[in-house]
């Protein structure tokens, strides 16, 4: 039996442009969604302590962070009964302004789209392995030990 | 003990991988290492118990498990052949 849920995860070493990777995403759909959800995260121009960030580096779990994104797709569209979901998420070097993250989901009604949404967002903020380090101008680089608010 | 199926996957030298990430590979100065099994084995090792053993810095219970790519509790028995990676906290997204 195939496989009900469209999923389609990608870790990108280099910069991407989100509205184009929706805009194929959608495209590639085997059905149009009613309704659909998006969240586009970019690097801010200032760290943490105020100054400003010359770059964000982001380090994963090469084999764990492909599977856990899985993993908690999987479970958030499940508990939602969404079919469309995308997600994609830089690693190295990013630069301010550049695309961080980028998750999109597909459904019938936009209550579905809109939590499940933000759910897996935060799911993969708290649960995927990802570690930040803030470069500033002056070559000092800082790990960050947690997210920011909601 | 170390079961014949982990004695298998690892040839005669049972070991497990170890890994650090981020801070914590930074803090200890070292990012993967092979953890050779004890001989006679011991009857359960944990990685709260590797932790101490390795000496790595800090409070283990200030740190996620993972053991062959899963979460895990600090005191999961180990069993040869795994991969092992102590996660500082976590900031995707």
């Amino acid at each position: 039996m195939a496989d009900p849920l469209q999923l389609r995860i990608n870790l990108l070493s280099s910069s991407f442009d989100p509205l184009q990777l929706l805009q194929r995403w959608q495209g590639d759909l085997q059905q149009p969604c009613a309704a659909a959800s998006h969240f586009i995260g970019r690097v801010r121009a200032t760290a943490t302590d105020g100054e400003p960030l010359e770059a964000l580096e982001l380090e994963h779990y090469p084999g764990m962070t492909e599977r856990q994104l899985e993993v908690l797709a999987r479970d958030c569209c499940g508990r939602h009964g969404v079919l469309h979901c995308l997600v994609q998420h830089r690693i190295g070097r990013v630069l301010p302004g550049e695309a961080l993250v980028l998750v999109a989901v597909g459904a019938d009604r936009r209550g579905p789209a809109q939590r499940c949404c933000q759910e897996l967002l935060e799911a993969l903020k708290h649960d995927a392995p990802f570690w930040k380090r803030e470069w500033q101008r002056n070559g000092r680089g800082q790990w960050i030990t947690g997210n920011t608010p909601l | 003990m170390v079961s014949v199926a982990a004695m298998d996957r690892c040839g005669d030298n049972p070991s497990i991988r170890i890994l650090l990430f981020a801070s914590l590979r930074e803090q200890a100065g070292w990012s993967e290492q092979q953890w050779h099994w004890p001989d006679p084995p011991r009857p359960t090792l944990t990685p709260e118990q590797l932790w101490q053993q390795l000496q790595l810095p800090g409070d283990p219970q200030r740190v996620r498990v993972a053991i062959n790519h899963q979460f895990a509790a600090l005191n999961t028995p180990l069993q040869a052949g795994d991969e092992l990676a102590f996660l500082p906290p976590i900031s995707g997204g």
